[in-house]
């Protein structure tokens, strides 16, 4: 699962010179030894954090504070990190990172079907939950895309032309059936976002379609043969039990 | 099996012509003073024993055969199928008719008794294979349930272990991080201690509960040696509350024993390892500056009961019974305070277990006036000859 950093890299120098546009991070999670830490680790790179101790706590301090990412654990007391997802997407847009431990991989991908970005297992290091963190904001700050208007999509090695329906990877041009085009290209759109099965069947196939994984399967497999250069999938990575990744621009 | 009956059937018949054949033979020898009617008599016996052990048909062969030897050989004119006296006629008649249903008879009562049993082997037979099906239904049941409760305790274990391993793995990647020169502002002298006091914190928070695990193993194992001796209630409460000193320091703590308590036959280290774990628990559910009170008196003639009562939130009465249960948390960790660190969820568990042991009793009730929670329990004097 490499998370990649290079766009991030150039926004982050633009954030160091002025201290004052830190990204807000808010960090929601019952354990009081994690938020001192992760306060403090955060902090050290460059954001400005608050902590809330359960998902009501952390809803207040959104409204308040107006973060630019929120990291939140699943189960705590009161409004637990599900419902939290749930009344965040209701009024934002914010990305969101859930920490989960291993055998909660069910309320994760719940979390995901609300709405939450990406997740991150405990226990882990701090590298890689910065990792993610970049990616997460690099992610947001993509201005949205204006569905009526815009004719064309360009993202690392992929571009498409929506109107005639044409997608060149890495420069050579790729046929497609209508399909495998639309799902391509839900794939750019939310690109470096976990999706879980549930989430692609009902975006592509309809809300009767949320069951049919070998469906997905099926057309994930087609696409990575026509896009993918190698057998190891770079750009379509799988998220075991949960979805899909899809990185336009993987390292090489 | 449908050869066999016909077998049978067969050797029913050859019995039969045998037997009646034997019969007469015999009669005609020793019975030459013998009258029809021990004759007839004799033969009947004969169907009979035909009838119960072959049935209806080889009954009815007898029956024939025996009805032909007696005229033949008995009625007079001997030696022919002919019959002079009428009354002779009668006899033979009667003894064809009783032979017949006689022989019926016994034959359908054989049948039936035979299909009796049958229908018990039957019934018998039904009955092992839904015992056996139950109880193989039951034992599945309680695989499942222990199973069940398996895989709920490891998820409470794993949680408690996972926990302070995360806190732990994200302060030392951090300092990692630190000393590789990778973090945009260095951390500054207060936040290199912060990360290493949650490390200190959280290492020590493991191994109380890899200790409080290995406890409640050999209390559930019935292997809690208990080191009994007498000892003064007031000395095994300063042990506690001198050990409790850090985590009450920002509590008023009201010691209230009875004066003249007896001395009590106790575990002293187990006993105060018990009031530590109540004043533990007050210190962290109740807030900064709320008071804990501990109490100590006389209960009866046999009985101490000992108490830690505090002004936090108070357990619902629902959940009084389970908080005793191992990992059972009522108010989850960090509600109240935000720098202690959490409970282990063993150690109601564990106190329960040491106070059962001395034969006691441990319960919760509400603090003065409704507020808080109380945890009491008691423990027998003891006797002065079990010295």
């Amino acid at each position: 699962m490499a998370v990649r950093e290079r766009g991030f890299r150039l926004h982050f120098r633009l954030v160091t010179k002025t201290m004052s546009s830190q990204p807000r991070i808010l960090v929601v999670d019952d354990e009081p030894q994690l938020t001192r830490v992760l306060r403090t680790g955060l902090k050290s790179h460059g954001y400005d954090v608050r902590v809330a101790a359960d998902g009501l706590a952390g809803f207040e301090a959104f409204n308040d504070w107006h973060p630019d990412l929120v990291i939140t654990d699943l189960a705590m007391p009161n409004v637990d990190g599900l419902e939290l997802c749930k009344r965040l997407r209701a009024i934002s847009q914010v990305p969101i990172i859930v920490l989960s431990a291993k055998g909660e991989e069910k309320t994760k991908v719940e979390a995901l079907d609300l709405g939450a970005d990406d997740f991150i297992t405990k226990p882990f290091g701090i590298d890689e939950l910065l990792a993610r963190v970049r990616a997460s904001l690099r992610r947001a700050k993509v201005p949205p895309m204006n569905e009526a208007t815009q004719t064309t999509l360009d993202s690392g090695d992929f571009h498409v032309d929506l109107e005639s329906r044409e997608i060149t990877v890495r420069g050579k041009a790729i046929h497609l059936t209508p399909k495998e085009f639309d799902l391509l290209v839900y794939f750019i759109k939310h690109s470096g976002k976990v999706l879980t099965h549930r989430t692609l069947l009902a975006a592509l196939w309809g809300g009767n379609y949320v069951e049919q994984n070998e469906y997905l399967r099926v057309f994930v497999g087609n696409l990575r043969k026509k896009i993918e250069p190698d057998v190891t999938p770079r750009y379509i990575l799988t998220e075991p039990w949960i979805g899909y990744r899809f990185d336009p621009d993987p390292v090489t | 099996m449908r050869r066999s009956v016909l077998d049978q059937r067969w050797a029913g018949y050859a019995v039969a012509a045998l037997s009646v054949s034997a019969l007469t033979l015999l009669l005609k020898i020793f019975g030459t003073h013998f009258n029809a009617a021990t004759v007839s008599l004799a033969l009947l016996l004969n169907v009979l024993f035909i009838a119960t052990r072959w049935g209806s048909l080889p009954a009815l062969f007898t029956s024939i055969l025996a009805m032909l030897c007696f005229n033949f050989f008995f009625l007079p004119p001997f030696g022919t199928f002919t019959i002079a006296a009428t009354d002779n006629w009668v006899a033979l008649l009667a003894f064809l008719i009783t032979a017949v249903t006689a022989g019926q008879l016994s034959a359908s009562a054989k049948r039936r008794a035979e299909e009796a049993e049958t229908g018990r082997h039957e019934i018998e037979r039904l009955y092992a294979e839904l015992r056996d099906a139950f109880e193989r239904a039951s034992h599945a049941e309680a695989l499942r349930q222990s199973e069940k409760l398996k895989s709920a305790l490891l998820d409470a274990v794993t949680h408690d272990l996972r926990t302070p391993l995360t806190s732990i793995k994200a302060s030392i990647t951090t300092l990692l991080d630190e000393a590789r020169g990778e973090p945009s502002f260095p951390l500054d002298r207060d936040s290199r201690v912060e990360m290493m006091e949650v490390i200190d914190e959280e290492s020590d928070r493991l191994n109380r509960f890899i200790n409080g695990l290995i406890e409640l193993a050999r209390i559930e194992a019935g292997e809690l040696q208990l080191r009994r001796r007498w000892g003064a209630v007031d000395e095994i409460l300063s042990t506690a509350l001198t050990r409790a000193e850090p985590i009450t320091r920002n509590h008023h703590v009201e010691l209230n024993v009875e004066k003249e308590l007896p001395g009590v036959r106790v575990d002293e280290r187990a006993v105060s390892e018990v009031v530590y774990t109540l004043v533990d628990n007050a210190a962290k559910y109740s807030a900064k500056g709320s008071t804990i009170r501990i109490m100590a008196r006389r209960s009866g003639e046999e009985l101490i009961e000992m108490g830690v009562e505090d002004q936090g939130p108070g357990i619902p009465k629902d959940l009084r019974e389970q908080v005793f249960d191992k990992f059972f948390r009522a108010t989850r960790d960090g509600d109240i305070t935000t720098h202690n660190p959490s409970g282990t969820g063993m150690g109601l568990a564990i106190a329960k277990g040491i106070v059962e042991a001395h034969e006691g009793r441990i319960w919760i009730d509400s603090g003065n006036g409704g507020k808080g929670t109380r945890v009491s329990f008691t423990l027998p004097i003891g006797d002065e000859d079990d010295e």
